[in-house]
């Protein structure tokens, strides 16, 4: 493990990417079905901002009981209310409920500091009208359907419908993902969510771009001197790019980590809670897909091609025992010219 | 020279004392979203809008921030103090109302005010009874004018004209705004404002000439007189011409006035949000150690594999962020533009992306050395291809951006704001600053010793 670690770090592996890729995206597959079933099944836990309704959040002290609270709530006609104490940090109270007929976002704040023993300046308060939510996810719907034909549009000029349709999907699988995740676990969808769905499409679909434009720099410059198939093509393209898509997750992940941990569990901001945990498993989804779900979809159909047919049926022919041979000999190949000899290459060197 | 721009720029928006404005929820505030009930004309809109920001401004809050996002008005009023009022005050269809001119008052003589006061609490006793028997000496101007959510029609009331130079005291209203068909200026000689009136309004319109012939009528919107015309005749038969030494930008201003009432539009509150002081305050003081806490760590992660390249990332990192802070600053300062915590999480995240742009350069330098290049020549050499893969991949940023600024409002907007800003940021730091320090770092710095770069395999080799 540690010598294949090593390897990675002076980028040298030759991973059997696609080899392998038959069984993970099995396994992807399933996980897109379990989430789609979950979100059929459960649906989504909808923010108040799309379902409209009001939350209040008051400053807790250790004298006032979540009861009390929910006391007063139901005294100014809140029967419904959900109350929770938010611990991490400040402790607060959260009270979301329908606004009652007669009464204000502040008239219901006040009679809350009351109870919790604060300043009512100290209770915040949102209310959203119903139709509001229909609006906003109306927008987001619209506005997601003119971005995915634009990015449709775009990959299929700068590479091709194929690898266009091969990041759309590795996109939608990592939506589908992190959507039923919030399924499952019944995470509140607040519009802060969405920001983090859409940062998670951004993400996945830069780190696929940086892998096909490896794929297509290789196709130039690599595939007409030698007799490399398509699926070596990819190969040794992801085992280039697969250092930057490790250290590139690693620093992305990083800030979210420390948003996630300093901001919400030691700071108890919740409003950036949501946010750093749909980014998380996104940023971590995101990655994965453009290296396991993109790329074996792009070589499946990129092998259909007559070109990359005929090279597949060579390589038959030849019948090579091991693909990746043949990859290396290619980078070797391409290996810069220096005058000086090739030098013998001493494995598992000390650090 | 690139450090020059940005240095320069970054020491003249601290020299200017301009810092970020910051959103509702970074500072506490309130934040009203709102969308006609009905459908309306973009004039209508747009005078909605002018008259909301009026009001705000009325009630002083210091960095309003007030857009219109498709068919929505999007209020921020950070650190506002009086939140409930200024809810009230902002989608409050107030009426035109027309207002006998019972006297008048100069609003800076304080005998005046008095003599105001008295005038206006006489009729309005009922209200009043205990402060009735005796008037204090001084009246202040705030305690004696109206103010424009108690802009009762069936109340005597005090408010000042368009220029705040004269005080009016206004019987209660005779007719409002509603009973007016259309409004249009016309140029005949001088610019005048026509006036026709619905079969109700016509009938009004006479008694009320009747009731106060050869005398002045007030047109009163949101508590402030917009023109007090003298009626000079008894019948109108629905038709009436405003005259006076109007100009023409005030002769269509008037006319809009009528046209549209207070409030052309009727809007439903979707979203009200008002947030505590100390809730915004703890948000940003939790995303502020977050994103030093993410900084801190991304820096060393990059120091530790890329050495020296992990250095000129962390200085990257810096430009990007001088750089940022002048533009938000700037934004803040010449739009009353607010930083939300949406475009706050937003900039957190872009530290990943800004930092992945020098990633893909190093590998690239990497595997070329690797492949037997010397350095230098490599990250001369390696940029082109790195950076052309940065411009694809930031261009699918930047639709994505455009896309979401384009068709949605609120949250999402401002988070589509920031992506496309810091992404701009990106490339432009990389061109213009990333590559030729990494250049200089690989010309002076490493002599060809790659290790200083964080790569092991050429000097293991040359060690052979």
């Amino acid at each position: 493990m540690s010598f294949s670690i090593r390897r990675l770090y002076r980028g040298d592996t030759s991973w059997d990417f696609l080899g392998v890729s038959r069984r993970v995206l099995t396994g992807s597959i399933v996980a897109v079905l379990i989430c789609v079933a979950a979100l059929f099944i459960q649906g989504l836990n909808l923010g108040i901002e799309f379902e409209g309704g009001g939350v209040w959040e008051a400053p807790a002290s250790e004298d006032v009981t979540t009861d009390a609270i929910r006391q007063t709530a139901s005294n100014v006609g809140m029967t419904d209310a959900r109350v929770q104490r938010i611990t991490g940090g400040d402790d607060i109270f959260r009270v979301r409920g329908e606004l009652p007929a007669g009464e204000t976002a502040e008239s219901i704040g006040s009679a809350l500091a009351v109870t919790a023993q604060v300043e009512s300046e100290l209770v915040s308060a949102r209310t959203v009208s119903p139709s509001f939510g229909d609006e906003v996810a109306g927008k987001a719907r619209r506005a997601l359907v003119v971005f995915f034909i634009l990015i449709a549009l775009y990959l299929t000029l700068r590479f091709e419908w194929k690898m266009a349709l091969g990041a759309l999907v590795a996109v939608a699988h990592d939506i589908a993902l992190t959507v039923g995740i919030y399924a499952i676990f019944q995470f509140e969808i607040s519009p802060a969510t969405v920001v983090a769905f859409l940062t998670i499409m951004g993400y996945s679909l830069y780190d696929t771009i940086v892998v096909f434009d490896r794929v297509k720099d290789n196709e130039r410059s690599l595939s007409l001197k030698t007799r490399m198939t398509y699926l070596d093509l990819a190969n040794v393209s992801l085992n280039q790019v697969i250092m930057r898509s490790v250290n590139t997750t690693i620093t992305s992940v990083l800030p979210v980590v420390s948003l996630l941990v300093v901001g919400s569990l030691i700071m108890g901001a919740s409003s950036l809670q949501e946010f750093a945990i749909a980014l998380l498993i996104g940023l971590l989804v995101g990655s994965y897909s453009s290296l396991f779900v993109a790329m074996p979809l792009v070589s499946s159909l990129k092998r259909r091609e007559p070109h990359w047919a005929e090279q597949d049926r060579n390589a038959a022919l030849l019948s090579e025992s091991n693909s990746i041979e043949n990859a290396a000999t290619a980078l070797a190949a391409d290996r810069y010219d220096r005058s000086a000899p090739p030098r013998p290459r001493k494995k598992g060197r000390k650090r | 020279m690139v450090l020059l721009i940005v240095g320069a720029s970054l020491a003249g928006v601290l020299s200017a004392g301009w810092t970020p404005v910051l959103g509702v929820q970074l500072q506490g505030g309130v934040e009203v979203v709102l969308r006609p009930a009905d459908e309306v004309s973009d004039e209508q809109f747009e005078r909605a809008i002018e008259i909301i920001r009026n009001r705000i401004d009325a009630i002083g809050v210091a960095e309003p921030d007030i857009t219109r996002q498709g068919d929505q008005v999007v209020i921020q009023l950070p650190g506002v103090k009086d939140k409930q009022r200024a809810v009230d005050l902002i989608g409050k269809t107030a009426e035109l109302t027309f207002r006998p001119v019972i006297t008048f008052f100069d609003p800076f003589d304080p005998n005046q005010r008095a003599a105001a006061k008295q005038v206006v609490e006489g009729s309005a006793v009922a209200e009043d009874e205990n402060v009735d028997g005796d008037t204090e000496p001084t009246v202040s101007l705030s305690d004696l004018l109206t103010p424009p959510d108690q802009d009762d029609a069936a109340a005597t009331v005090a408010v000042l004209g368009s220029t705040g130079q004269t005080g009016f005291v206004l019987a209660p209203a005779q007719l409002t705004g509603e009973v007016i068909e259309e409004a249009v200026a016309t140029f005949q000689g001088q610019w005048i404002v026509n006036l026709s009136f619905n079969e109700e309004g016509a009938l009004l319109f006479d008694q009320m000439a009747v009731a106060n012939y050869e005398r002045q009528v007030a047109i009163v919107l949101d508590g402030v007189v917009e023109s007090a015309p003298t009626i000079n005749a008894t019948e109108f038969k629905g038709q009436a011409v405003i005259s006076g030494s109007f100009d023409e930008a005030e002769a269509k201003n008037l006319a809009l006035v009528l046209r549209f009432g207070a409030l052309p539009v009727e809007f439903e509150r979707d979203d009200v949000r008002t947030v505590s002081a100390t809730l915004g305050e703890g948000t940003l003081r939790a995303g502020v150690i977050a994103g030093l806490v993410g900084l801190a760590l991304v820096g060393l992660y990059m120091l530790l594999y890329y050495r020296l390249l992990g250095f000129v990332a962390i200085c990257s990192l810096a430009v990007s962020g001088a750089t940022l802070w002048s533009i938000i600053a700037w934004l803040g300062e010449s739009k009353g533009l607010a930083l939300t915590l949406a475009g706050a999480t937003g900039i957190i995240v872009s530290i990943g992306v800004q930092v992945d742009s020098n990633i893909v350069y190093y590998e690239r330098i990497k595997e070329e050395v690797r492949r037997g290049r010397a350095v230098r020549s490599a990250a001369d050499g390696s940029f082109r291809a790195a950076f052309s893969t940065i411009i694809w991949a930031d261009l699918a940023s930047l639709i994505g951006a455009g896309v979401l600024y384009q068709l949605t409002s609120g949250t999402v907007r401002g988070f589509a704001l920031y992506l496309g800003i810091t992404t701009l940021i990106d490339l432009a730091v990389s061109f213009f600053f990333m590559r030729p320090l990494v250049v200089f770092v690989a010309r002076r710095l490493v002599n060809e010793r790659p290790k200083r770069l964080g790569l092991t395999t050429i000097t293991e080799e040359a060690s052979v």
